[in-house]
């Protein structure tokens, strides 16, 4: 190590290093190692006369696919914003069952085989051992501007058997019903099989 | 007559964004189908993921990948981020140096493109480009000094750009308004 570089963390010591650095597991984030295929899907979820959900741009690994949520309000409405109660998703303390349960926006993936996943489920640790079975649902990226708008990027870990795959949502006290859109889960499954490997040589792993 | 009153709404005193910081809030993007790699070195990678495009310009998730065998985050050190630098096929550039950042005084709105990163740490950020590029080659191009990633680059085709722009859902179009 010379002089101009950062001296190393004495609790990391070098030959240790990818022992011990922590790693945050398959069910929480897309593989490093690999980018992408897309499904340009292009949804709108649900849309009342003051509010819309939509979902585009599913971004497929074999591991389980992402895609985004958009979250918008037609005007301002005073103390709303255009979180749509999804904060709530991602605190801790929050109990779906309990008597805010209906203020929440509601949001899942359902497989042709009924398997599913959505934001009410159990929230878990990420160093949870063993790993729960797909599918999950995780929500790895946040950002509102000016109020009326807010993305949401979720990770789904677990790819979709083919058939129908549904999207989801739900949002008692603001008027929008139970709403499903369905996509054909091959067209998923493909753009997973066209992830190409960052570091093709497998001798550096 | 209730005992509590309501008080007269007041509406919120926070300032707008300005339009050429943010996509349009009353559409629904149009999505490119690819994803591009712009660099790769031996330990990092950095990829332009989650292209969404707006009539007026688009957005796209700016991804630094670590090797799963060098996974060692950097001391996030402000000012030594990625830099990123996007050319138009006619020669206009625009990238995420704060110094250029303007500042229009009124409704006066700045030329495009301008290129606004709202997040941005060890892992990228997520980008907003203000205006469309024209026909042609539209270039990503990166360097990292701090992360020794040297000038790199990657080519999309602007139409797949401008195709996604025309695909954009206005939500409350005027003659379905409540």
């Amino acid at each position: 190590v010379s002089a101009s570089e950062p001296p190393e963390p004495p609790e990391l010591p070098e030959e240790l290093e990818p022992e011990v650095q922590y790693r945050r597991p398959a069910w929480v984030e897309p593989p490093a190692d690999l980018v992408p295929g897309i499904v340009p899907v292009e949804l709108i979820l649900a849309r009342t006369p003051e509010r819309a959900i939509g979902l585009t741009g599913i971004r497929a690994y074999p591991t389980g696919f992402g895609c985004t949520l958009h979250l918008r309000l037609r005007e301002d409405i005073p103390g709303e914003q255009s979180t749509f109660g999804a904060f709530n998703m991602f605190g801790d303390g929050v109990d779906p069952a309990g008597e805010f349960a209906d203020y929440y926006l509601r949001v899942g993936v359902g497989f042709a085989d009924g398997r599913k996943a959505t934001n009410l489920d159990h929230r878990r640790d990420l160093d949870e051992i063993p790993a729960p079975d797909p599918p999950t649902l995780w929500l790895v990226r946040w950002e509102g501007y000016d109020r009326l708008a807010w993305e949401v990027d979720a990770w789904v870990y677990g790819l979709p058997p083919p058939g129908p795959l549904a999207f989801v949502v739900e949002w008692p006290a603001r008027g929008i019903p139970e709403t499903r859109v369905e996509i054909d889960a091959g067209l998923v499954l493909e753009a997973a099989a066209r992830a190409v490997p960052i570091w093709p040589d497998p001798t550096r792993r | 007559m209730s005992f509590f009153e309501r008080p007269p709404v007041r509406p919120p005193s926070e300032p707008r964004m300005p339009v050429w910081a943010r996509g349009p809030e009353d559409m629904i993007p149009g999505v490119v189908p690819v994803a591009l790699l712009v660099a790769r070195t031996a330990t990092h990678a950095v990829l332009i993921d989650n292209l969404l495009v707006y009539p007026t310009g688009f957005d796209f998730n700016l991804a630094v990948r670590r090797h799963p065998g060098h996974p060692r985050y950097p001391e996030h050190r402000w000012g030594h981020d990625l830099r990123l630098e996007v050319r138009f096929a006619d020669g206009r550039t625009a990238d995420n140096n704060l110094r250029r950042w303007p500042h229009p005084t009124g409704d006066q709105l700045p030329d495009p493109p301008l290129l606004y990163q709202s997040t941005s740490g060890p892992d990228g950020g997520h980008v907003w480009l203000w205006g469309l590029p024209p026909p042609g080659p539209l270039t990503f191009a990166c360097h990292w000094p701090t992360e020794q990633i040297p000038p790199s680059q990657a080519v999309l085709d602007a139409g797949l750009i401008l195709a996604a722009a025309t695909r954009a859902q206005t939500l409350w179009p005027e003659d379905v308004s409540a």
